[in-house]
Order: C-alpha cells, then sequence, then structure tokens
C-alpha cells in the first residue's frame, strides 16, 4: 500500500482522471471529495464489499431455484407491456430448441410461438 | 444478435435492447452487457443474462412488486450518467438472492435503468435502512424445484 499524508484542502492524483482531496478534517473523521469519471465506481469499501458478495452469490442462481424463474419457449417474444408500459423496453427471444425427429406422440405443451 | 447462455441455449436479442452498465455491476467490471429475459406474464421475475458471458446472469425484480416504501436518492451527477432527464423513463431493479427458502432483494445496490436509452447502473444507497438482503417472498412447498 502506497501511503501519503496530506493536509486539509491537499489533493492526490491517481492516474490521469481520479482526484482525491481532504476535504475537512476533524477529531478523528476525515472528509475526502473524489473526482472520478463516470464510469469508474467509488464506494466506501465495506459497503462496497456487502454487494459485491451478495452479487456473487446472485450470479449461482439456478433456473431450478424457482419454478417462476423457468423460461419456456412459449414465453419469447412478449406483447407490449413489460417493464414500463409504452416506453423503450428491452426484450429478447428465445430460439427453440429443434425438435427431435421421431415424437412418438405430439407434447400438449407444445404451442407456436405468438409474435407480438 | 445471437446471444449463447448457459442456462437457456441460444438466444436472439436486438442490438438496440441491449443494456449497457456505464458504470458495472460491483465485482463485475468486464462484463457491462446485458440483455432482459422475460419469463411468462405470470412471474415477477427476470433473468439480467450477460451477453458475453453465457454463464452470467442474475435473477432481478421490480422491488415495487414486494416493498413498499423504498426511495431511492439518486444524486444530479448520477442522472446524468445514466442520461435521464426524467425519473419516468427510469426502472429500479433489484437484483434477486436466494437464502434458505425465501428469496431476498438486494435492497442496498439496486439497479438503474433507462428504459430509452438502455444505460444502467447499480447504485449504492448509503441509507443503512435498506438490506442487501430484503426478504422478498416465501418459496411455497410447490415451486421450490422446477422439475427436470
Amino acid at each position: 500500500m502506497l501511503v501519503l499524508s496530506r493536509q486539509r484542502d491537499e489533493t492526490i492524483m491517481i492516474g490521469d482522471d481520479i482526484e482525491i482531496t481532504v476535504v475537512d478534517i476533524r477529531g478523528d473523521k476525515i472528509r475526502l471529495g473524489i473526482e472520478a469519471p463516470a464510469n469508474v465506481a467509488v464506494h466506501r469499501k465495506e459497503v462496497y464489499e456487502a454487494i459485491r458478495r451478495e452479487n456473487e452469490q446472485a450470479s449461482r442462481m439456478a433456473v431450478s431455484d424457482y419454478d417462476e424463474f423457468r423460461i419456456t419457449p412459449t414465453s419469447t417474444v412478449r406483447k407490449k407491456g413489460g417493464l414500463k408500459r409504452g416506453s423503450g423496453q428491452t426484450r429478447a427471444r428465445i430460439r427453440s430448441p429443434q425438435p427431435k425427429a421421431s415424437r412418438k406422440r405430439a407434447d400438449p405443451d407444445e404451442r407456436k410461438n405468438r409474435t407480438a | 444478435m445471437h446471444v449463447s447462455t448457459s442456462r437457456f441455449g441460444t438466444i436472439e436479442v436486438e442490438d438496440d435492447r441491449v443494456i449497457q452498465f456505464e458504470s458495472p455491476l460491483l465485482g463485475f467490471s468486464q462484463y457491462r452487457r446485458f440483455a432482459l429475459l422475460q419469463p411468462s406474464d405470470e412471474s415477477a421475475f427476470y433473468w439480467l443474462q450477460s451477453v458475453d458471458s453465457p454463464e452470467l446472469a442474475f435473477v432481478v425484480t421490480d422491488p415495487t412488486l414486494f416493498v413498499t416504501g423504498y426511495e431511492i436518492p439518486i444524486r444530479k451527477d448520477q442522472l446524468d450518467s445514466l442520461g435521464l432527464e426524467s425519473l419516468e423513463d427510469a426502472q429500479v431493479l433489484v437484483i434477486v438472492n436466494k437464502y434458505g427458502e425465501s428469496l431476498t432483494g438486494n435492497l442496498q445496490g439496486p439497479l438503474v435503468l433507462n428504459t430509452i436509452s438502455g444505460t444502467a447502473e447499480q447504485l449504492v444507497i448509503p441509507d443503512q435502512r435498506w438490506s442487501t438482503r430484503h426478504k422478498l417472498v416465501d418459496i411455497p412447498e410447490g415451486k421450490r424445484a422446477a422439475s427436470a
């Protein structure tokens, strides 16, 4: 770890685009001002860690964890609606797997995909 | 564009439907492009699938479906970086986790999406009132595991 001493109103540069300034010092508490580009996230570390861990845990979610997580080939292209009515929404269409060549009997759940 | 996913096979995502995280999901700074997959009409949950990494996906939901009084303070500079002129165009989503037989939402780190431009960001709410594991719903007995 690089350790630098700064007094009130003094600044540290990190790379070309990040600046940290000591805004105020009061007893045990230091107020730091941070200038960074919008695509660099700046967070208190303990909060960052809590959220990062939660994200990592969540990324392991499986479709089998809850039956409502299951996306069926019939629930592909949505009708109007979704997240916000009337505004741009994000959609994905799932390409159905190719049906097997020999099917002994028709699957009663098969339906043609509806288009929006 | 064709997106390969480990959970759903290959999916088709229109290019202008890709969600771009200008400021990344914490811990996943390499993966900034995602698509939202919408399950059946009855489901409250969506999958946020990385278009670049087939295994990477999160379940997300609209927290207002489960939580009352949840408000996210957004600074002007955050609105600007999302290109949001009005909160009308914003959609808040929270990442869902499963603990025991409950689903929880990370209310401390919500995702804010500009529904018009497709840019998104994970915000960190400094207010300790909202937890990273806010219980959303208990999973009823019959729904615990989808059959193979």
